[in-house]
């Protein structure tokens, strides 16, 4: 065997393989141990990198789904501070239309107001929507609590007075106490100045979609807000989705140029600025900015979690090497290279890793799936969700298994363990034979 | 009374009230003390009754709305709307730190909540604190008179107001001027906490009643829009009228439409 070892150098390092797998199993109990602690970190980083996936898309989802859209277009008066003037004109609604067949556009109107109910008053925040197109951009109409969306008319009153249906956000129906047929009355300064009020009547509750709007939010329809503002001139904000999210940066450009065009066209008034058209990254900085820290936050948690695991390995190397450090005299008198007794203890702390990277993922990958399926369901403590960085969570936090994340955690526990398993092969490959074998 | 009203930074009609309040003193020296408590004094118990007119101008519109309105002290105050046909018959109603408006069209009474309160009253530039506020300027108010002397041909008092520590106050300062001849006010300046002059009422058109010099035109000028601007002017104004507390209840609020 040593003689087709010397024949060569594959021989060799194949001999160099076999030796060092069975070394690993001269103390099975503790190289068990090792690699379960391994396998451990493996997991830990593989769930926690599904979770994280999992939070990440289900925030995109959110900041793209539910209210906001992948683009959204606004004068700049309005960014800057709600200008209830900075409105853009209905035709440049159908110009969109017509010269963008393949997106789906909605738009939006907002006013600040006051509500009122039998018991009690507060400030809220009115939002108009065309439901047809609203649907076909987002969900916001489709998370209902309680009672059935419509956003029509519900009733005229004995004195001829027309009550439109709205939608109200949960938390602001919590604390007015609205339900589904509760009466509401708006009263807002209207666009001429004159006092804008109007009897309503609550259609439907909506589950939490962001902060917002859960706490003062009062969706109408648009024809219902023109009879309370007296806005007639256009509308303040533009939500947009498209239908191949990877053509955002085209369809972006596209826009601008677009909204160029018409600003030149049908010139609007300077005190409500420019129109302008931002992604959904630039609408919810938080969140990408969220996606960004994620990715750094996934690669400090596994090397602290990998890097704790290998101490275990660091020990179990450290072990073996002294307690074979005779052998290894032995081995260096009967000639045997340096470099390959260095070869062969990083061997034996690779196949630690790769048995544990095998295992692992295995395990993490069945674990991750289960994550995916059920989620961890925080819906006993948390019935309407949690809110982070601004958005509205479900109570059900699921994963989302990335294999190019198990590969990466792999990769990264090899490099660790790897680093740490220098220390165990620089030390046997420092061994005096003289003194060892003494 | 003006000085303490001016606390309140002036819910128009409630400042006119008090100006009205503030009896034409042969002119003397007077301490700030003595000025605002004799000024206090004049208003309290006091009841009014008077129609104007409120114009304002912003960059969008500029209207104009006729209004009526009583008061008892300063507790109590009732704005109804007469002019334009589209507001008509909207009231407001003042007791005790809290407001309701009444709205006709949908026959609504609805409580301003406390954090409306720094919204526009009626569209105007005066807010609903304005109109709310208690007077606070003996209690909340260091004053003292900082220039005495002639200012734009006028002797005056000017007297500088700043909140005491733990008041509950918006201005970081209030200057006001009042006329030495007539105690009428002059003009009111309210500072922010930086000190940044942030709204000027300014007071003209006097004329005297029941022995006062009563400013009958309050112009106030938001600082950082300088195109923009509430104008209220008195058509008319009497004082002692007879009303009773209980003329200004919600049940009145609706009937007075």
């Amino acid at each position: 065997m040593h003689n087709l070892g010397a024949a060569s150098p594959f021989g060799r390092l194949f001999i160099l393989l076999f030796i060092a797998w069975r070394n690993i199993w001269r103390n099975p109990v503790r190289s068990v141990l090792t690699i379960a602690a391994l396998v451990g970190g493996l997991i830990m980083v593989i769930l926690y990198a599904s979770l994280l996936e999992g939070m990440t898309r289900q925030m995109v989802q959110y900041a793209t789904e539910v209210t906001t859209g992948h683009l959204q277009i606004h004068r700049q008066a309005f960014i800057d501070d709600q200008d209830l003037y900075a409105t853009l004109p209905w035709p440049y609604l159908e110009r969109i239309e017509r010269d963008f067949p393949t997106i789906h556009i909605a738009p939006r109107l907002y006013a600040a107001g006051l509500a009122s109910s039998a018991t009690t008053s507060t400030g809220v925040l009115i939002k108009a929507v065309d439901p047809e197109r609203e649907a076909e951009v987002t969900t916001t109409l489709s998370h209902v609590r309680s009672g059935e969306v419509n956003l029509g008319i519900a009733d005229t009153t004995s004195t001829g007075l027309v009550r439109y249906n709205v939608v109200v956000g949960a938390q602001l129906a919590k604390n007015m106490k609205l339900s589904p047929g509760s009466e509401l009355v708006l009263v807002t300064q209207a666009a001429d100045g004159s006092i804008g009020n109007n009897l309503y009547r609550v259609a439907a509750v909506l589950r939490p979609l962001e902060p917002n709007f859960d706490r003062m939010g009062v969706l109408m329809s648009i024809k219902a807000y023109r009879q309370l503002m007296y806005l007639d001139s256009g509308f303040h904000e533009l939500a947009i989705k498209l239908e191949d999210i990877d053509a955002l940066p085209e369809v972006q450009a596209a826009l601008d140029a677009e909204m160029q065009t018409l600003q030149v066209a049908q010139p609007l008034d300077k005190l409500g600025g420019l129109a302008v058209v931002r992604n959904w990254r630039q609408l919810t900085p938080a969140i990408s900015d969220m996606l960004q820290l994620s990715r750094s936050m996934l690669l400090l948690i596994g090397l602290i979690v990998v890097g704790l695991a290998s101490l275990g390995m660091l020990n179990t190397m450290l072990m073996a090497v002294h307690e074979r450090a005779h052998e290894f005299g032995i081995l260096l008198c009967l000639g045997m290279k340096r470099r390959w007794l260095l070869l062969m203890v990083l061997l034996e702390s690779f196949f630690l890793a790769l048995i544990s990277a095998v295992v692992g993922s295995v395990l993490g990958t069945l674990l991750a799936r289960y994550l995916e399926e059920h989620g961890i369901d925080f819906s006993a403590s948390m019935p309407d969700g949690y809110d982070w960085a601004g958005m509205v969570f479900e109570p059900v936090m699921k994963g989302y298994l990335e294999p190019g994340q198990i590969v990466e955690a792999c990769l990264l526990m090899f490099a660790v363990t790897f680093v740490a398993s220098l220390i165990p092969a620089w030390r046997s490959v420092r061994l005096k034979p003289a003194e060892v074998l003494r | 009374m003006t000085i303490r009203e001016f606390s309140r930074y002036g819910m128009a009609w409630t400042i006119a009230l008090s100006i009205l309040a503030a009896v034409a003193q042969p002119a003397h020296a007077m301490q700030v003390e003595e000025l605002i408590h004799h000024i206090d004094e004049l208003w309290r118990g006091e009841t009014s009754r008077a129609n104007m007119t409120m114009t304002v101008k912003t960059r969008r519109y500029e209207r104009s709305m006729t209004l009526e309105a009583w008061s008892r002290g300063k507790e109590y105050s009732l704005v109804v709307i007469r002019e334009p046909v589209k507001d008509r018959g909207i009231a407001t109603l003042k007791v005790i730190g809290n407001i309701w408006n009444y709205l006709p069209k949908i026959n609504r009474v609805t409580k301003v909540p406390s954090s409306m309160m720094s919204g526009s009253w009626m569209g105007s530039h005066f807010t609903n604190d304005d109109l709310v506020k208690e007077s606070t300027y003996e209690d909340d108010y260091n004053s003292s008179i900082t220039f005495e002397g002639k200012r734009d041909g006028k002797l005056i008092y000017e007297i500088s107001s700043l909140p005491k520590p733990n008041a509950a106050v918006v201005w970081g300062k209030v200057v006001m001027e009042i006329d030495q001849q007539t105690l009428a006010p002059y003009r009111a300046r309210y500072f922010d906490e930086e000190g940044a002059l942030i709204r000027t009422l300014s007071f003209d058109q006097d004329r005297t009643i029941d022995g006062r010099a009563v400013p009958m035109r309050l112009s106030l000028q938001p600082e950082d829009k300088p195109e923009e601007s509430t104008v209220i002017l008195y058509q008319d104004i009497r004082f002692g009228v007879p009303l009773e507390a209980g003329f200004f209840s919600l049940q009145n609020l609706q009937k007075r439409r």
